[in-house]
């Protein structure tokens, strides 16, 4: 095990349970006290296909899988074909001996085996948890009561086919890598999950989406926990009914959500605009994916940086930011929540694949989250777009005696529509007021995280893809500073202005490098290198590190 | 009728349809506010096109949205707070062109709103091109040589997707309209109600005239309704049909209202307390 990190590869088709045995791993680790980071990698189909899990374990935060596994389980031929390099030194690799014969590995009869039970295939999964229980030296008891907790269906049955699988390793792989014990359990959740916590903890009431990976997994989690909440869940008929939805929402004073990846997006674009000469506080989360149109649907990628930046036509203020971990995804879309009630106007929070579905284990402060609450109208003659110092017009909610009109025409104060020069310039100049006073506020906040290294050059990076940097250092013993802007727009220029005329690299999944030009345009930074990666895959932090070698020497 | 007009200007041509509907739906709400339903709970919402114009006229509350979108708006209104009464305003071209998935939608969901269809067959406000309910072989300016689409029936459209108050009257007939409007608002669930209204530059207020009649009876079934609404001519004035059926918000959430009972801060962050503890 290099540096303490053990990692767990489970591969197979859709439908053998492949996803659901990474999670059990994740728990089993969690349980120990140990921090998890665990990815899957799916295919965009049912049943068949090649599908794994990635569960890499530490006594430390861990913010990567390490695509070299300690233990491979393969539940066939694919599988081992397709993960026979991704070992690493040392390591382990399981094949279905039912399937291949000449693996340099061991061969679990799985096909055989699972064939004696009426679940039969769907029983792949508990075998790879008995793999993983005798190579980490559990004993049996302890891989039972996991088994017992993790697959309610057909208790007995798993635990005879766990058994068996575990009997089988006693003179191979057992206790050959004993895992120790960590300080606490912790809870490990998706980049989904802690966003949905986020808008809850942020005040959401409504939440309405149209089925896009990856960002379907919100309105699940949203689905879900709605009674509980007492939120409206919504899956409508497309993302111009979503976001069309919300703001007639936000209308009535509902903090509303919506989220999707780049097609829907594209969709929403529309009202996104009508968010934004409408002032209406709407928050969207964007979850990228490999594009252009339909891409790539099950993999990562932020080629939609600029696209985010610009949504909509007109000009109007979109508040942009992007959580860097699970555990600022959940503050991040709070504070955003807050921010778009504050300033009346989109926000996109945004986001990738990588950390919408990657789960891993979280510290969270969970009181520390803000709470959405608009400037009120206090009384007087009502006007909606009442122009202000600062651009913020106090708000009102029906029902009311006083009227409260919305309008996507340019309008006066009061929401009636106009064509007159001067009301026209007026609202431009109102609404864009707003903009200084989001750049007054977020000076008081923060918006980039900086970790100062000793290193004279600085690695910039954003999103999700900070997490694997991070590990990526770390596994390389390397210390540059790392610099993540939290808040893409505006883009806190004031933060950046210490690193012009500095050896800057950058590190991004888009192919022409966006947040690069971001950093060149607004804040005027000089970029020696960009390192890239746009084959829908994460950043490996091994293979990171020795390209970050390459560039610091 | 007081109090109910701003003073925005009003720039429909003299002698539009819409004045009718103007004047009725100004009609209907002391008739509303008579029955017990208060003027403050009402909220508006319209697309883009000569309709939509109502919504700087009417002095009520409400979001003046973008081109065929504003049955979304008022769906998401209903579904954050349902104590509100909402009704939206929709062109043929609006919300049977551009947005016809959403008011076919509106109406499969049963959401309890009111939507009233300025039906003008033609997209006037951007100088007379055929819209999904225009005749065929209209010449407007991206048609000169005459439309060759055979318009729908959004009658019968409305039957099939689910609307639970189905009805045709005229800007002609105030008081028909009037009257349609109150038991429309007052319906629980989706009311859709079509108006015949010309607009002046490409349709006269003769070629209605001579062709509006009433429906004899209101047709007491669904089948009898569907019969009706394909046999009588698009002129047929009356209500088709009216059924009651469980409502959007009901069975999303029961008695619950998202906004006036939202949650609290702390019982939330309990509760994800709860939830996170349970992942463990």
């Amino acid at each position: 095990m290099v540096h303490g990190v053990f990692t767990f590869l489970v591969g197979g088709k859709a439908g053998e349970g492949v996803k659901k045995a990474g999670s059990v791993a994740a728990h089993i680790f969690s349980s120990m006290g140990r921090q998890v980071f665990q990815m899957d990698d799916y295919m965009s189909l049912i049943r068949g296909g090649h599908n794994f899990s990635v569960v890499s374990t530490s006594l430390r935060w861990i913010t990567s899988q390490y695509m070299k596994a300690n233990l491979v389980v393969n539940f066939d031929k694919r599988s081992c074909d397709t993960h026979i390099n991704d070992i690493a030194d040392g390591g382990i690799i399981i094949f279905n001996s039912d399937e291949q014969k000449d693996v340099d590995g061991i061969g679990i009869p799985f096909s055989s085996e699972a064939e004696k039970y009426p679940m039969k295939k769907l029983m792949y999964g508990v075998g790879a948890v008995a793999i993983l229980s005798s190579t980490i030296g559990l004993s049996k008891d302890q891989m039972n009561q996991n088994i017992k907790n993790q697959y309610p269906r057909g208790i007995e049955d798993n635990i005879k086919f766990a058994d068996s699988i575990y009997d089988m390793l006693k003179d191979s792989c057992q206790n050959k890598y004993p895992l120790e014990r960590g300080d606490k359990e912790r809870p490990i959740i998706t980049g989904n999950d802690a966003i949905s916590l986020g808008g809850i903890a942020g005040g959401l009431d409504t939440y309405y989406g149209y089925p896009m990976t990856p960002a379907s997994s919100i309105l699940h989690f949203l689905a879900r926990q709605a009674k509980n909440f007492g939120l409206a869940v919504v899956h409508a008929e497309s993302e111009l009914a979503v976001i069309n939805m919300a703001i007639g929402s936000a209308f009535t004073g509902a903090k509303s959500m919506v989220g999707t990846s780049g097609g829907g997006f594209a969709l929403m674009t529309e009202g996104i605009s009508l968010a934004g000469i409408t002032e209406t506080p709407i928050l969207c989360v964007l979850s990228m994916r490999p594009g252009p149109a339909t891409g790539v649907p099950t993999y990562t990628e932020q080629a939609d940086l600029n696209f985010a930046l610009s949504a909509g036509h007109g000009d109007f203020l979109r508040i942009v930011a992007s959580p860097g971990t699970v555990e600022d995804a959940y503050y991040l879309t709070a504070e955003m929540l807050d921010l778009v009630w504050k300033f009346q106007t989109p926000g996109i929070l945004l986001t990738e694949k990588h950390l919408s579905e990657s789960s891993m284990t979280i510290d969270l402060d969970i009181d520390n989250a803000k709470w959405a609450e608009p400037e009120l109208y206090t009384g007087g003659e009502y006007k909606r777009y009442l122009d202000t110092d600062d651009g913020i017009s106090p708000m009102l909610f029906p029902p009311s005696k006083e009227i409260i009109k919305w309008n996507s025409y340019e309008h006066d104060e009061k929401g009636i529509t106009t064509e007159s020069a001067d009301i026209i310039a007026k609202m431009h100049n109102k609404r864009n007021k707003k903009l200084n006073a989001v750049i007054r506020h977020l000076k008081t906040q923060n918006t980039v995280n900086i970790i100062r290294g000793e290193h004279p050059t600085n690695i910039f990076t954003y999103g999700s893809t900070y997490m694997s940097v991070l590990e990526a250092l770390k596994y390389g013993r390397l210390n540059p500073t790392l610099v993540q802007p939290i808040y893409l727009s505006p883009l806190p220029v004031w933060e950046l202005e210490e690193f012009k005329n500095q050896d800057n690299i950058v590190v991004e999944q888009s192919i022409t490098g966006q947040f690069a030009s971001l950093l060149k345009e607004k804040a005027g930074l000089d970029i020696r290198s960009v390192i890239k990666r746009y084959d829908g895959r994460p950043f490996d932090p091994i293979e990171l590190s020795i390209k970050f070698k390459e560039v610091l020497e | 009728m007081d109090n109910l007009k701003t003073n925005a200007e009003i720039t429909w041509c003299t002698g539009c349809g819409n004045f009718g509907i103007f004047t009725a739906l100004r009609n209907a709400i002391p008739k509303l506010e008579a029955k017990g339903i208060e003027r403050n709970d009402i909220v508006i919402t319209a697309g883009i096109g000569c309709h939509a114009k109502i919504f700087d006229y009417l002095n009520l509350s409400g979001l003046y949205g973008l081109h065929g979108r504003n049955s979304s708006n008022a769906e998401g209104m209903k579904i954050a707070n349902p104590d509100l009464k909402v009704i939206t305003f929709s062109g043929d071209g609006n919300g049977l062109g551009e947005g016809l998935a959403h008011t076919i939608f509106a109406a499969k969901r049963n959401q309890d709103i009111t939507m009233i269809l300025h039906n003008n067959s033609v997209y006037a406000l951007t100088t007379g091109q055929y819209s999904p309910l225009t005749e065929k072989g209209w010449k407007g300016p991206s048609t000169p040589g005459g439309s060759f689409e055979t318009p729908f029936n959004a009658i019968s459209l409305m039957l099939e997707v689910g609307a639970t108050f189905i009805a045709r009257t005229f800007a002609g007939e105030i008081s028909h309209l009037t009257e349609i409007l109150v038991q429309a608002i007052e319906h629980k669930g989706f009311s859709f109600i079509e108006v015949l209204q010309p607009a002046v530059p490409y349709h006269s207020w003769s070629e209605y005239r001579e062709r509006v009649e009433y429906l004899e009876k209101e047709p007491k079934t669904y089948f009898e309704a569907n019969k009706v609404a394909k046999e009588k001519n698009k002129f047929t004035i009356g209500v088709f049909y009216r059924t009651t059926k469980p409502i959007y918000h009901s069975e999303l959430y029961g008695d619950h209202n998202p906004v006036t009972n939202r949650l609290s801060r702390d019982i939330r962050l309990d509760k994800i307390r709860k939830i996170l503890g349970s992942k463990q």
